[in-house]
């Protein structure tokens, strides 16, 4: 039997699954930018803009839903995950475009890269891929691969950063630092995201964040 | 307050709600357990082994589609069943500790403990609006004036009723509008002085206005009363309701806390009826 | 899309065209039933009219107060039987009126059983038995053993008349009494006999009260019983156990004998009868219509009120 909300779910999913799409390209775009030295600032630009638009459309979307159908149970809870996950989407592209930044002010810094960067990156192109597929899918099994990625990139960035401290070459640190902490924000962001498809998977509550919020205190 | 000193002085002074008709006030108790309640209709079991607590001063929900049992189990709280004909009944039905059902009480006393409005309003249509909300206390032998004035007073004031009728308590019951009859109705369930109140789909005979007052009316009464509410929309039961359980085809298939079987419910079942699969 | 837009067009046409011809019909069964009812209503009225045109000239005060005078003479009145009538009414509805009442409440509230099925199947019976059969009744059970005619066997016999009647309008009345507010007194903890008496029966009043006024009005029009009970006298009501007049008996009697003068006093005498049973309907109905707490009367205020 079509409910009434069953139109309006799958416009929802499809909207989602273009901001996935388009987070994909972005993200790895924004990367190779930085790693090969290429300017894609003004693709990755238009992409993070139409992520921004779809986030705002999701918004519209999951509010318009929420006044006329007033949903329970399974319903509620994708419709209210949508809201974080397209943020985090929306967030992505944001911070894709900020890495191209970088790349366009610093010039070409593809001789600074060093094997932990390139690890934290194809960690990062590989959390990405799987939120994505894991809020597709539905897929809770995806979320500790997810939550192993970003505790790796959690750890580069607290190794790197006192290193790149001491370092002597000003432009690669200054670059790497920047990288760095836009790819630790980007973990987080996918974690967080882990944690809304759990919630619309099992209904349990936000059960990473009082572990992130430990590991950026302390150290680990 | 003046509602509350009314009820003290009734609670002293009427003899229907002496002191140990009241029972003291356990906030975490259950007020009533109903226990493997089963009800059958000449051998088709309406309502199949049901058991459900309800804490006190709490609101519980009963939900499910048409015909799963829900009013059936409901008007065995206060022993309504006796009324019909070919009617079985077993099980416990405990308030405070004292089963409603064992045979050495008299239910008639007991019944009083529990206050029912039903759904399509019902006011007494030959009796003006005071003798309606007075209906059960003087027809029970209470006679002071005074004292029948306060209650007046007080059970339409709780009922939300008071300030729309006050300057014309002799005006027959039934020139009310839907929504007044419906609060009358409420007012006289609550004049009796129960401890527990049942109310079946007591809005859906009401526009959206009069239900709206019908709702703010419960979510004030449960500081002082325990409600057991059935309703088939389920928008009603997450506004009032702390407690709520899922009933169809007879058996008692989810209860937990409103907020819990709305967004997370356990049962496939109750995911689907919840969402409008179907029901 | 266009075939599902035909097959509706070819379902419309198949709808009866000739509408015409159909007001027509439509009129001419009005008419029919129109004329049945004057019909009927015709030997009804021309009965009422014939009893004033002929009965009215008989009235007078002497006419409605005195004692019959000599059989022919043209003296004299009706007085007593207008007594005895009221009298044999009021004796019989009040052992009548409470039997029946009580029967129709226990058929109708306590009525679930092969007693109750019983008993409602008797009343029907009685309901239909010849009037003269329970005279004949009395007569055996009251008038032989006392050995004199009687008041006592005449109010004996007519609430016998009286009571099934009384108590198959009670029982419906009540039946039709929503079954919600039973509810809702139950569930105000309220005994049986009292949501029974103080809250249905209060619903139940305008009907009830028809179904009382139905068997006043049978009873006082009843000839056979009287004539085996009461007898009939030419004095005023002197003591319970002696005969006593009614109108019926004096109508019957007035027009049996040959002389003009007694038929014209026999038509007053049935204008009067005839008076007397419209007056207490009216009264009555009158009185519960616009009593305040009476059901029926909320009925009308309401309309009142909406109308408004």
């Amino acid at each position: 039997m079509t409910r009434l909300i069953d139109p309006s779910l799958h416009k929802l999913s499809f909207i989602m699954s273009e901001m996935g799409d388009m987070v994909i390209e972005s993200i790895s775009l924004a990367i190779d930018s930085y790693l090969t030295g290429t300017n894609t600032k003004d693709q990755v630009l238009k992409l993070s803009d139409a992520i921004r638009a779809k986030y705002f459309d999701v918004e519209d979307l999951t509010f318009d839903m929420l006044l006329k159908y007033q949903p329970v149970a399974d319903d509620f809870r994708l419709i209210r995950s949508s809201t974080e996950i397209s943020y985090a989407f929306s967030r992505f592209g944001r911070y894709a475009y900020d890495i191209t930044l970088v790349r366009d002010l610093f010039g070409d810094v593809s001789e600074c890269t060093n094997a932990s960067l390139v690890e934290s990156t194809k960690k990062v192109k590989h959390m990405i891929k799987a939120a994505v597929l894991s809020f597709a899918e539905l897929d809770v099994r995806k979320a500790v691969e997810i939550r192993e990625d970003e505790k790796f990139i959690d750890k580069i960035y607290r190794e790197r950063l006192p290193k790149l401290i001491e370092s002597t070459n000003t432009r690669c640190a200054l670059a790497e630092a920047l990288l760095l902490r836009y790819l630790e924000r980007i973990g987080d962001h996918a974690v967080f995201m882990s944690d809304a498809i759990n919630y619309v998977v099992t209904g349990k509550h936000r059960p990473s964040e009082e572990r992130i919020a430990s590991h950026t205190k302390t150290e680990n | 307050m003046t509602a509350m000193t009314t009820k003290s002085t009734i609670m002293e002074s009427s003899p229907i709600t002496t002191p140990e008709y009241r029972s003291p006030i356990d906030a975490s108790k259950y007020k009533m357990i109903a226990e493997n309640v089963t009800v059958s209709y000449g051998g088709i079991d309406a309502v199949k082994n049901v058991t459900m607590k309800f804490k006190e001063k709490s609101v519980t929900a009963l939900i499910g589609p048409s015909g799963c049992g829900k009013t059936t189990f409901l008007r065995c709280l206060n022993r309504m069943h006796d009324m019909t004909k070919n009617a079985k009944v077993t099980g416990k039905v405990m308030i405070d500790d004292i089963d409603l059902y064992s045979k050495e009480i008299d239910p008639i006393y007991h019944r009083r403990k529990v206050g029912m409005v039903f759904q399509k309003p019902n006011p007494f249509p030959t009796m003006s609006i005071y003798d309606n909300v007075t209906a059960g206390l003087r027809l029970n032998g209470v006679r002071d004036k005074k004292i029948l004035d306060e209650i007046v007073e007080d059970s339409l004031k709780m009922a939300y009723l008071w300030d729309e009728v006050k300057n014309d308590l002799k005006k027959s019951a039934i020139e009310l509008s839907g929504g007044q009859q419906q609060r009358l109705c409420i007012a006289r369930a609550l004049a009796i002085q129960p401890e527990v109140l049942l109310m079946d789909e007591p809005a859906s005979a009401l526009d959206p206005i009069a239900t709206q007052k019908i709702e703010e009316t419960i979510i004030e009464l449960k500081n002082d009363y325990t409600i057991i509410i059935v309703t088939h929309n389920m928008q009603q039961a997450i506004r009032v309701s702390d407690y709520t359980g899922f009933m169809y085809l007879g058996d008692l298939i989810e209860f937990s806390e409103t907020k819990k079987l709305f967004t997370d419910p356990k049962d496939e079942l109750t995911a689907k009826y919840v969402q409008g699969h179907f029901g | 899309m266009n075939s599902i837009q035909d097959r509706r067009q070819e379902y419309r046409s198949l709808f009866k065209q000739n509408v015409a011809k159909r007001l027509l019909v439509d009129k001419a069964v009005r008419i029919i039933v129109f004329s049945c009812v004057i019909i009927a209503i015709i030997p009804l009225g021309s009965i009422l009219v014939e009893v004033f045109k002929n009965g009215l000239t008989a009235i007078s005060i002497e006419f409605l107060t005195e004692t019959p005078g000599s059989a022919g003479s043209g003296e004299g009145g009706i007085g007593p039987a207008i007594q005895g009538t009221l009298i044999i009414i009021g004796l019989s509805s009040m052992i009548g009126v409470p039997i029946g009442v009580m029967s129709g409440i226990f058929l109708s509230e306590y009525g679930d059983n092969i007693l109750a099925r019983f008993v409602r199947f008797f009343n029907d019976v009685f309901m239909e038995f010849p009037s003269i059969i329970l005279g004949i009744f009395a007569f055996l059970i009251i008038v032989l053993v006392l050995g004199h005619f009687s008041v006592w066997a005449g109010a004996f016999a007519l609430s016998l008349i009286m009571f099934p009647i009384v108590a198959r309008t009670t029982e419906e009345s009540l039946k039709m009494v929503p079954m919600t507010y039973r509810e809702a007194g139950t569930a105000l903890g309220l005994k049986k006999w009292v949501i029974t008496f103080r809250i249905v029966i209060s619903a139940a009043k305008s009907g009830m009260v028809t179904g009382i006024l139905l068997s006043v009005s049978r009873i006082g029009g009843e000839t056979a019983p009287l004539i085996m009970t009461i007898l009939g006298s030419s004095q005023f009501f002197s003591s319970m156990d002696t005969p006593m007049d009614a109108l019926p008996l004096r109508i019957w009697r007035l027009s049996l004998l040959p002389y003009d003068s007694a038929q014209l006093q026999g038509w007053g005498a049935a204008l009067v009868l005839i008076m007397i049973i419209l007056g207490i309907n009216l009264g009555i109905r009158y009185y519960f219509m616009n009593k305040k707490n009476g059901f029926f009367g909320q009925l009308i205020k309401q309309r009142r009120n909406a109308i408004k």
